[in-house]
C-alpha cells in the first residue's frame, strides 16, 4: 500500500516561491497499476522524484507498506531506493558501457543479491520481457529503443521491488512499440503484485490503468 | 561485476582519450621517477665522496695554476715543518715532470719549446684522437693538427710515498707484477702502467732511458677500470731520484698531509697555513669535498624540485581528467544513485577508473625512468660540474693525461710550469664525481608504483566530493 498525505514541494526561483507539488494526497493499494497525467510543467516529475527518495519533500508523508520514508535517514534512503523502489525513465537511462544482462545484474549488486543468484534472475527477466540470449550480452547501443525499454523494465523488476515508478516509459518509443511495453508493465505489475505508478500525458495509455490521477500546476485532482 | 571492474572497463571507453591521458600522465610519471633516480644516484654520490675522502689536507705551491707557464714550487724544507705539526701522521711529497719520446716531432706548446733533456726511451700508450676535425688541440703556429711523428709526452711522477697512489696518478692503482719501489732512496728504479709496458714491450726487470740515463722497471701497475686513462701516461720513481734526474734539486710540486683524525683536521689545516703562510695554498681534504660535491648538491636540489613538480602535474592531469569525467557522466552517476549505488560504491568506481589510468600511466613512466634515468643523471651532473669548474688547480683534475684521454675540453694545452711541475691532486675526486651511475632497483619500481597510487588518490579525491554532490534526482532533471 502506497499512502501519500499532504505532500508538497516548493523551490525557489529567485525571489518567488515555487510550489511543483502542492498539498498532494493519495492512496493505491497493492499491485495496483495507477497513472498521473498533466502537462508538462505541472510537478509530474517532481511527484515522481519525491515517491522514489530521490528528492525529500517540504512536507508531507509517503509511506510505503507502512513504512515513512520521509522519515529515513540518507543511509536508510539508498537502502529503500535498493530494494523497494523500480525506475523506468523515458530514455531508458541504462549504463552504455554494461551488457543488457550486466545492466539488470547492477541493481541486484547493489540490493545486496548474493553473486551467484544475480545472473540466474536476470536472464529470468530478460526473458520474462522477451530479450533473447544473444541480445541480453549486447550494449545498450545495439539493441533498439523497445528492447532497451524491456532492460529497463526487467532491470526495474530484479530487486522485487514494492513500487515501480515509470517516468513517460512509452515516451521515446512508436506507438506500437509503446502498447506493447504498456502491455508488458501492466502484465508484470499483475503477475509480481507490484504497484505500478506510470507518469505519462498520452491520455490513451493513462485510460488504461486500474486508477487515473490528474496533476494540475502541483495539485492532485482524482 | 564489482566497482572495481566497472572502474577498469569505463577506463576504455573512450580509448582515443585513455591513450592521450596515459600517454601525457606516463610522462609526468616518467620524469618524476627520473628525478628521483638522478636525486637518489647523486645523494649515495655525495655520500660516497664524503666517505671516501678522509683525512687528508692538499699542499700546492700558492696559486698554483696548471695551465700556466709561471707557478711558484714548494720545497722540501718548507714541508719539514709540516710534518712536525701536530696530529699529522705522515706527509706524501710529490714532484711531476713531463718526459718527450726520442724522435718524436715535437710542436711548440703555448710559445713554449721542449726541454731537450727531459727526452725518453718510452712512448705514450695514450691515443690521440686529433684528426677529426673537432679542432681540439690548438698549438701554436701549427694549425689544428699535429705533426705525423708525434707522440704524446710522458708524466714522470717522483713521489716518497709509493703506496699512496691513487690521489698523484688519479685512478686507484694495483700492482701487477714486481716490487713497489721505496720512495725515500735515490735510485733508478721505476715503476711503469701495463699500458706503458704492454705498448713499449716491458716487464719488472726491463730497463728504458729518461734524462740521458738508465731506468729499471721495479714494478707495473694495473688502474682500475673506471672510463678514464689518467695514469696510464705515468712513470713513477722515488723523489729523490726525480729531483736529481730532473735537476730540480729539493723542489715538491705538491704534499699530502694524513691527519690522525677528522676532528684535528681544521686545527691541523690552520696550523699549515701559518707554517707556510703566502707560499701554499692549503685545502683539507673535507673542504675539497664539499667544494666537489656542491655541483652534485645543486643537481639533488633540482632533481628534488623537478620531481616534486613532476608528481604535483601528474595529480593535476589526473584531477582534471576525473573531473572531466565526473561532470560528463553527471547523468550516469544519478542513475547509479537512483537503482540504488551509495556515494561510497560511486566514488570506488571512479578511483579505480582513475588509478587503471594512473598504473597504466606508471608502465610508461617506469620504462621512461629505467631507460632515462642514468642518461638524464649523467647529463645533469656533467653539466653542473662543467659550469662550475673551480679555478684552483686542486680540482682541475687529471693532469695532462686526462685532458688527452678526456678529448680535452676547450682548448688543451701542453703548456709546462716553470720547474716541471704538474699538480695532479683533486683529479680523482672530480673523476669519481662524474663517474656517477644510477641504481634502478625493485626500491624505484616501488616508489614509482607508490607515486602512481598517490597521484591516483590525491588526483581522484576533489572529483569523488563532486560525486558525492551529485543528487539522485539529476536523472530526472536529465529527462
Amino acid at each position: 500500500m502506497l499512502k501519500v498525505k499532504n505532500l508538497s514541494k516548493a523551490f525557489k526561483s529567485g525571489d518567488i516561491v515555487v510550489h511543483a507539488v502542492d498539498d498532494v494526497s493519495f492512496e493505491v493499494g497493492d499491485g495496483a497499476f495507477a497513472s498521473i497525467v498533466g502537462a508538462s510543467g505541472s510537478g509530474k516529475t517532481t511527484l515522481l522524484s519525491l515517491l522514489g527518495a530521490l528528492d525529500k519533500p517540504t512536507s508531507g508523508t509517503i509511506e510505503v507498506a507502512g513504512q515513512d520514508i520521509t522519515a529515513l535517514s540518507d543511509h536508510d534512503l539508498i537502502k529503500y531506493r535498493a530494494r523497494s523502489i523500480g525506475f523506468v525513465f523515458q530514455s531508458y537511462n541504462l549504463i552504455p558501457n554494461l551488457s543488457a544482462i550486466d545492466n539488470v545484474m547492477l541493481s541486484m549488486e547493489f540490493a545486496g543479491t548474493p553473486k551467484s543468484d544475480r545472473k540466474t534472475r536476470a536472464e529470468e527477466l530478460l526473458n520474462k520481457v522477451g530479450l533473447t540470449d544473444d541480445k541480453q550480452l549486447r550494449k545498450p547501443g545495439r539493441l533498439s529503443g523497445g528492447e532497451q525499454q524491456r532492460v529497463a523494465i526487467a532491470r526495474a523488476l530484479a530487486n522485487k521491488p514494492k513500487l515501480i515508478l515509470a517516468d513517460e516509459p512509452t515516451g521515446n518509443l512508436d506507438s506500437e512499440t509503446g502498447k506493447l511495453i504498456f502491455d508488458l508493465l501492466h502484465y508484470l505489475a499483475k503477475k509480481e503484485n507490484t504497484t505500478i505508478i506510470v507518469v505519462t500525458h498520452d491520455l490513451s495509455i493513462a485510460g488504461k490503468t486500474d486508477r487515473q490521477f490528474k496533476l494540475f500546476d502541483g495539485k492532485l485532482h482524482k | 561485476m564489482s566497482a572495481v571492474n566497472r572502474g577498469i572497463r569505463n577506463a576504455f571507453r573512450n580509448q582515443v582519450r585513455t591513450l592521450s591521458i596515459v600517454l601525457i600522465l606516463g610522462l609526468s610519471i616518467g620524469l618524476a621517477l627520473v628525478m628521483l633516480i638522478a636525486h637518489q644516484a647523486v645523494g649515495q654520490k655525495i655520500n660516497q665522496v664524503k666517505a671516501n675522502v678522509g683525512n687528508t689536507i692538499s699542499i700546492s705551491p700558492a696559486g698554483f695554476n696548471p695551465l700556466s707557464s709561471a707557478n711558484n714550487a714548494l720545497t722540501t724544507d718548507q714541508l719539514a715543518k709540516v710534518k712536525n705539526i701536530n696530529h699529522i701522521t705522515s706527509l706524501t711529497e710529490t714532484l711531476t715532470d713531463r718526459l718527450t719520446t726520442t724522435g718524436s716531432a715535437q710542436p711548440s706548446f703555448g710559445g713554449e719549446n721542449a726541454n731537450s733533456n727531459a727526452q725518453t726511451s718510452l712512448t705514450s700508450p695514450i691515443k690521440l684522437n686529433a684528426s677529426d676535425g673537432g679542432g681540439r688541440f690548438f698549438v701554436s703556429g701549427g694549425g689544428s693538427s699535429l705533426p705525423t711523428n708525434f707522440s704524446p709526452p710522458i708524466t714522470i711522477l717522483g713521489t716518497n710515498s709509493p703506496t699512496q697512489l691513487n690521489s698523484s696518478i688519479g685512478n686507484p692503482v694495483t700492482i701487477i707484477s714486481g716490487k713497489i719501489i721505496d720512495g725515500s732512496k735515490d735510485t733508478n728504479d721505476a715503476m711503469i702502467s701495463n699500458a706503458m709496458a704492454d705498448k713499449n714491450g716491458l716487464k719488472a726487470g726491463s730497463t728504458f732511458t729518461a734524462y740521458g740515463q738508465t731506468l729499471e722497471v721495479a714494478a707495473i701497475y694495473g688502474i682500475s677500470e673506471n672510463g678514464t686513462q689518467a695514469g696510464n701516461d705515468t712513470v713513477i720513481v722515488s723523489l729523490p731520484a726525480l729531483q736529481r734526474l730532473s735537476g730540480q734539486g729539493n723542489v715538491v710540486s705538491s704534499a699530502t698531509a694524513t691527519v690522525d683524525s677528522a676532528d684535528n683536521l681544521a686545527s691541523a689545516t690552520t696550523a699549515i697555513k701559518n707554517d707556510l703562510g703566502s707560499n701554499a695554498d692549503v685545502q683539507s681534504a673535507q673542504d675539497e669535498a664539499n667544494n666537489t660535491v656542491q655541483p652534485l648538491k645543486n643537481v639533488q636540489s633540482i632533481s628534488l624540485i623537478s620531481l616534486i613538480g613532476a608528481l604535483i602535474a601528474a595529480a593535476i592531469i589526473v584531477f582534471l581528467t576525473m573531473v572531466m569525467i565526473v561532470r560528463e557522466r553527471r547523468r550516469e552517476i544519478g542513475i547509479l544513485k537512483a537503482i540504488g549505488a551509495s556515494n561510497m560504491k560511486v566514488m570506488f568506481q571512479f578511483m579505480s577508473e582513475a588509478l587503471t589510468l594512473t598504473i597504466l600511466a606508471a608502465v610508461i613512466g617506469l620504462i621512461i625512468g629505467v631507460v632515462g634515468g642514468n642518461p638524464v643523471t649523467n647529463t645533469l651532473v656533467t653539466n653542473s660540474t662543467s659550469s662550475s669548474s673551480p679555478s684552483t688547480s686542486t680540482t682541475s683534475g687529471g693532469g695532462l693525461a686526462s685532458r688527452f684521454a678526456s678529448g680535452g675540453s676547450g682548448a688543451a694545452t701542453f703548456s709546462r710550469p716553470t720547474g716541471g711541475l704538474i699538480n695532479r691532486t683533486g683529479g680523482s675526486v672530480r673523476n669519481t664525481v662524474r663517474n656517477i651511475h644510477a641504481n634502478i632497483g625493485w626500491s624505484i619500481l616501488a616508489y614509482g608504483l607508490g607515486a602512481a597510487l598517490l597521484v591516483a588518490i590525491i588526483g581522484s579525491a576533489a572529483a569523488s566530493w563532486l560525486i558525492s554532490k551529485v543528487r539522485p534526482a539529476e536523472v530526472m532533471r536529465a529527462e
